[in-house]
């Protein structure tokens, strides 16, 4: 069977994995309204992601997968060194807001200010400017590919409705960001993540077994290889970085590096594949 | 080139586990679910654990040969003056859990530490020791509660998250000798409590959305690979775990299973909570730096009075 996607990559590449992570620590909306300061538990839960990061990059390390990890300037700012060692050791950083703000709910101000802000960051405590971005929430407004392409972003992997990159027009302007789409079902927070006060999921349903979460991770990787696509995770440290999960993760690195013809990539090395290949197509795509 | 340490533990064990169980009767869920109250059947659900429970856990742990650590509300330890003596004199630690499992976010400051001092007065009275070790039943507590359990002879918790491992808590000031030393946590993880799996109300629901209740099976090979990766890593591994949800006779061998698990490796230091805190507080004096525990301390001064 010929794959869908053949034609998408480098020559020799069947398919593209984008592995990710957003490093949201205890940022979002608890911190946004304060009420995180008086919830200390919720604070240390959400705190552990970036504070024991370094067991996440050991296993990349050993399997070898450049990764993009999507941190907000706050917990830049908290945790410099952990930060820092994820750019030591070769992944790539990329926006995800100051404190994990929904931008669909912020003016354009509001947004150019954290992109900013962000910026600043970046720049102080790891000397470089990103080129991506994650929504953070998943939602932007409409006025957010323009904040975005003025604050220098050229790609984004905010979406979830396709299973490979695709371009984001900014007609005003005839620029555009290259989309690397995720999937809620790559998602940890769909499978594994539980916190009581705020609640999540928002019933308390159970926290799910971890050898079907695994099949079904296998079984995603396995449809976006046979097809040729490429494929990104919605991973957080906090969630599926814990001891137990790890090796959980370690079984999908190890099923996916047995496959022949897989690129694993950043999303920035995607993005500007993609953006090579499909110059002259841009604006039909 | 490894960006973490692995923590050293006593006899050249390779990690530890510490047993914890929340005996508190019908308290947190009435806490947690005001509708509960008045409802018999409801409320048997809870009650279960001081009619067969505790006893079923006290069995295998008799049969491991293991000291677990329990932590028992004021009010339980009345209410179970007997069954509450049955565990201390099997050996094991009793720990303080307030008085009534009250929800310290709604109460003020010198509430909690109303509630912590009455808690620790009965169970003096019941098991004629002070406990040392403390859990928040719903994790929190105001700011300045630190040095409130301090005074009150507490060297411990088991209540924040955030690490996997032992940490210390900011010292508080201008305090006596004795109570000066900071307060050790021993940060929890929802995976290795059988209440996120478990717990199930028909009316009111709960959990909330009553989802169903987790495969056994499942859980206990969750609960397999959390211990492999704890151990893998050289961590602290609390277990918490209530007497009416794992100690039914349907349930109370995935614990058993797990303990075989733990027995089967000589490297593993199962102890309790007061002994891997003592052990902690002999060989730390600071956290590393940056630890989410001293990030938390300087944001919340400031705050108005923790108060409804």
């Amino acid at each position: 069977m010929q794959p869908i996607g053949t034609a998408l990559w480098p020559e020799g590449v069947r398919s593209t994995v984008a592995l990710a992570f957003d490093v949201d620590g205890p940022t979002g909306n608890a911190m946004l309204d304060g009420s995180i300061w008086r919830n200390p538990s919720f604070f240390t839960l959400g705190s552990y992601g970036p504070w024991r990061a370094g067991y996440l990059l050991d296993l990349l390390a050993e399997y070898r997968i450049p990764t993009t990890f999507f941190v907000p300037g706050w917990v830049l700012q908290t945790w410099p060194a952990q930060i820092k060692a994820i750019v030591d050791r070769g992944h790539e950083i990329g926006y995800h807001g100051y404190q994990h703000e929904a931008f669909w709910q912020l003016t354009r101000e509001r947004q150019q200010a954290v992109m900013a802000t962000s910026l600043a960051l970046f720049r102080k405590h790891l000397g470089l400017t990103p080129t991506g971005f994650r929504t953070p929430s998943g939602d932007w407004g409409d006025d957010t590919i323009e904040v975005l392409l003025d604050s220098g972003v050229t790609w984004s992997s905010s979406m979830r409705g396709d299973d490979r990159p695709y371009f984001i027009e900014h007609a005003a302007s005839g620029r555009s960001l290259v989309e690397i789409p995720g999937r809620w079902e790559l998602d940890d927070y769909a499978s594994l993540a539980y916190q009581r006060n705020p609640d999540f999921p928002a019933g308390l349903d159970r926290i799910a077994p971890y050898d079907t979460t695994f099949d079904n991770w296998r079984r995603e990787f396995d449809g976006s290889h046979r097809d040729g696509l490429c494929m990104t995770t919605l991973f957080h440290p906090k969630v599926s970085g814990k001891p137990g999960r790890l090796l959980l993760l370690e079984r999908l690195l190890q099923h996916m590096r047995a496959a022949e013809g897989v690129w694993f990539a950043t999303c920035g090395e995607v993005a500007t594949w993609w953006r090579e290949q499909h110059a002259t197509a841009e604006h039909s795509a | 080139m490894s960006t973490t340490t692995r923590p050293v533990w006593p006899h050249g064990k390779r990690m530890a586990v510490v047993v914890t169980v929340d005996f508190f009767d019908a308290h947190a869920i009435l806490t947690q679910e005001p509708r509960m109250a008045g409802r018999e059947k409801s409320l048997s659900v809870w009650q279960y654990g001081a009619r067969r429970g505790v006893d079923r856990l006290l069995q295998v742990f008799d049969e491991f040969s293991m000291a677990a650590s329990w932590f028992v509300p004021g009010r339980v330890a009345l209410d179970h003056r007997a069954l509450v003596q049955r565990i201390h004199a099997a050996g094991h630690e009793i720990g303080n859990a307030s008085f009534a499992c009250e929800d310290f976010e709604r109460l003020t400051l010198a509430q909690q530490r109303d509630s912590l001092l009455a808690a620790q007065a009965a169970l003096n009275e019941v098991t004629g020791e002070t406990p040392t070790g403390f859990r928040a039943p719903f994790g929190n507590w105001a700011p300045g509660f630190t040095q409130h359990l301090r005074e009150a002879g507490i060297a411990w918790s088991s209540s924040w998250r955030g690490d996997d491992r032992p940490y210390l808590h900011p010292a508080v000031g201008s305090l006596s000798d004795a109570s000066s030393s900071p307060l050790v946590e021993l940060p929890l993880h929802y995976e290795l409590e059988d209440e996120p799996y478990f717990s199930f109300n028909l009316f009111p629901p709960v959990p909330v959305g009553q989802p169903r209740i987790a495969s056994y099976r499942e859980v206990l090979a969750n609960w397999q690979q959390d211990f492999a990766g704890f151990r893998h890593l050289g961590l602290l591994m609390p277990l918490r775990i209530h007497p009416e949800i794992l100690g039914t006779a349907g349930r109370i061998d995935l614990l058993r299973e797990l303990l075989a698990s733990v027995r089967a490796h000589d490297d593993v230091w199962l102890c309790t909570g007061r002994e891997v805190a003592q052990w902690w507080r002999s060989q730390h004096s600071a956290n590393e730096p940056g630890h989410p525990v001293d990030v938390l301390a300087p944001l919340q001064q400031g705050l108005p009075a923790f108060t409804s």
